[in-house]
């Protein structure tokens, strides 16, 4: 019965898309965040996302996360955990560099900072990598839970044992906190004063500053908050991807992809991006060697450049 | 309470204010009129902090406002309503009126403040939930001055209400001001909206390359040859 096969196979493409999607689509919302109140390209998002898989790995292994919740529940705790350490880092970062090259300040610099801004993160980012390759090493690492080996297993759907899906159950939580975090972040944005702080300094900064909105310690705030949601992410996703220091760089690529995708600037648009990259990513790899499943990433996130740069969630009110 | 001296300030070029002095007494209403691109508002911007002046003073209740920072003004009281409207478009008309009263007095005195919002402007109850960007000009400076008000400012700053909108709802837009003058809070009042403007204040400066050409009530600058020519087309 091939139809059946491929009925299947298809399945479960969707199926590890989905999941996959889901942490990246988190990731997205991290990056997305960031974008939408600073105007900001952060290259050292991935390595920040790095520093949170390093963060939830130690809490897990050597600071008694695992000790204390055990091998199910211990990887998302500790995944949630990364958060805070990163969104402190994060918070220090802006502090002492990026304040300096972002925010009112930057009228005064040479293509509004752009290029400083782009210098510095970049910068940043490779201190990151080298300074994670000197400390923690080369050796691929990642958090072990007995669930990334087992499955929920669905079927068969037909007769004669055909059509059964099998869901990563490590995965299948992963993504179930990854959606959860993002609607937490979600209404945070959308119904907190905070939250509504960090939009309207994003819609406007000069007019957020004659309300008397702090519109520098607005990007701190969002800077911090999209690194620790990046992070959280990173450590989600540390219990099924082994991983090295040098992983930022292949994540940047795909975060940008879901946040152009999204439309840049719109959280909701930034998470369904994430998730249509993941599923791009997966579904490729019916007709595509494993291997070439980043170039189809690729190819989709050229063709959005190419034909609707708006992206698809683009805001539908602009910027003033 | 407002006391600004011998200001000097420009965008690097060539100096646009040179040399400016006004006032503006508690509850007092005051119109500044004047041509395009006489420094009205370059003389906001200063004011509120977007902009640092070259040379010059400004006090605000006998304090030295320069040395505040600029987010920190509008703590003090003062409200500025920008040029161009600029509200937040995506946010909702209450939201935008919630980031108005992000002061702590405003904060204290919001239900109060939000009641009479709606009072003086019942289309905002209408269209509360709204995204900002998606409404007309008229509405959008109709949430502009609210939101300034949502403050609890003592002293409103306005520039350019009437810009862009038909004469009926610029009409509207200044009998709002007349009664939020009313209320007691001074309003400080940038427009090219000559007659009307200078109609509803206390008092008037005209505004010409960079310096105050002339000052005075109603009568009197009305009464002036020039201003009449050159602005009330009389």
């Amino acid at each position: 019965m091939p139809m059946a096969q491929l009925l299947e196979d298809v399945l479960q493409a969707l199926n590890a898309g989905l999941l996959v999607g889901a942490l990246y689509g988190l990731m997205c919302v991290g990056l997305g965040l960031i974008f939408g109140v600073m105007r900001v390209i952060n290259f050292a998002q991935g390595d920040f996302m790095m520093c949170g898989m390093y963060a939830a790995f130690y809490l897990f292994t050597a600071l008694g996360v695992q000790a204390a919740f055990g091998p199910y529940g211990g990887p998302y705790i500790a995944a949630i955990l990364a958060g805070p350490p990163l969104f402190l880092f994060a918070w220090a970062v802006h502090r002492l560099l990026l304040s300096r090259v972002t925010g009112m300040r930057v009228t005064a610099l040479e293509g509004e900072g752009h290029y400083a801004q782009l210098l510095l993160t970049l910068g940043i980012a490779l201190i990151l990598q080298n300074g994670g390759l000197f400390v923690l090493g080369s050796v691929p690492v990642s958090i072990r839970t007995p669930l990334s080996s087992s499955a929920f297993e669905i079927g068969p759907l037909l007769e004669d044992g055909y059509l059964t899906i099998f869901v990563n159950k490590a995965r299948a939580i992963a993504a179930l906190v990854s959606v959860a975090v993002a609607i937490g972040l979600l209404l945070f944005i959308n119904r907190t004063r905070l939250g509504k702080t960090l939009r309207a300094a994003a819609d406007n900064p000069q007019a957020a500053i004659y309300m008397g909105i702090d519109v520098e310690r607005a990007h701190r705030v969002a800077f911090a908050l999209g690194v620790g949601i990046t992070a959280i992410a990173g450590g989600l996703l540390a219990s099924s991807y082994p991983f090295t220091p040098y992983v930022g760089l292949e994540y940047v690529i795909v975060m940008y992809a879901g946040v152009v995708l999204g439309g840049m600037g719109s959280i909701g648009g930034a998470f369904w991006g994430g998730m249509v990259i993941g599923l791009i990513q997966q579904l490729s790899t019916l007709v595509l060697p494993t291997q070439l499943q980043n170039t189809a990433i690729f190819v989709v996130f050229l063709l959005i450049v190419l034909l609707r740069p708006q992206g698809f969630f683009g805001r539908s009110v602009e910027r003033t | 309470m407002l006391e600004i001296e011998d200001l000097h300030a420009g965008y690097g070029g060539p100096t646009v204010l040179k040399g400016l002095s006004i006032r503006v007494e508690a509850g007092e209403f005051v119109s500044i009129v004047g041509p395009n691109g006489a420094g009205k508002t370059t003389l906001f911007k200063t004011i509120s902090g977007i902009l640092s002046p070259t040379a010059g003073r400004i006090r605000f209740d006998g304090r030295d406002l320069l040395a505040v920072r600029p987010s920190e003004r509008p703590h003090l009281g003062i409200a500025h309503v920008p040029e161009g409207r600029q509200v937040f478009p995506s946010l909702s008309v209450m939201d935008n009126l919630e980031m108005g009263a992000s002061t702590a007095a405003g904060r204290r005195d919001w239900v109060r403040n939000r009641r009479r919002i709606l009072d003086l402007f019942p289309i905002l109850g209408e269209r509360s939930g709204q995204p900002a960007g998606t409404l007309s000009g008229g509405q959008q400076q109709m949430v502009a001055i609210a939101r300034g008000l949502a403050s609890s400012p003592r002293l409103l700053m306005l520039d350019e209400p009437s810009m862009g909108l038909a004469p009926a709802i610029s009409e509207q837009i200044f009998e709002r001001l007349a009664e939020i003058h009313r209320d007691g809070i001074a309003i400080l009042l940038v427009e090219q909206r000559v007659a009307e403007a200078l109609a509803s204040a206390d008092r008037g400066y005209v505004l010409e390359g960079g310096r105050i050409a002339l000052e005075g009530d109603y009568e009197v600058l009305s009464g002036d040859d020039r201003v009449r020519q050159a602005y009330l087309g009389l």
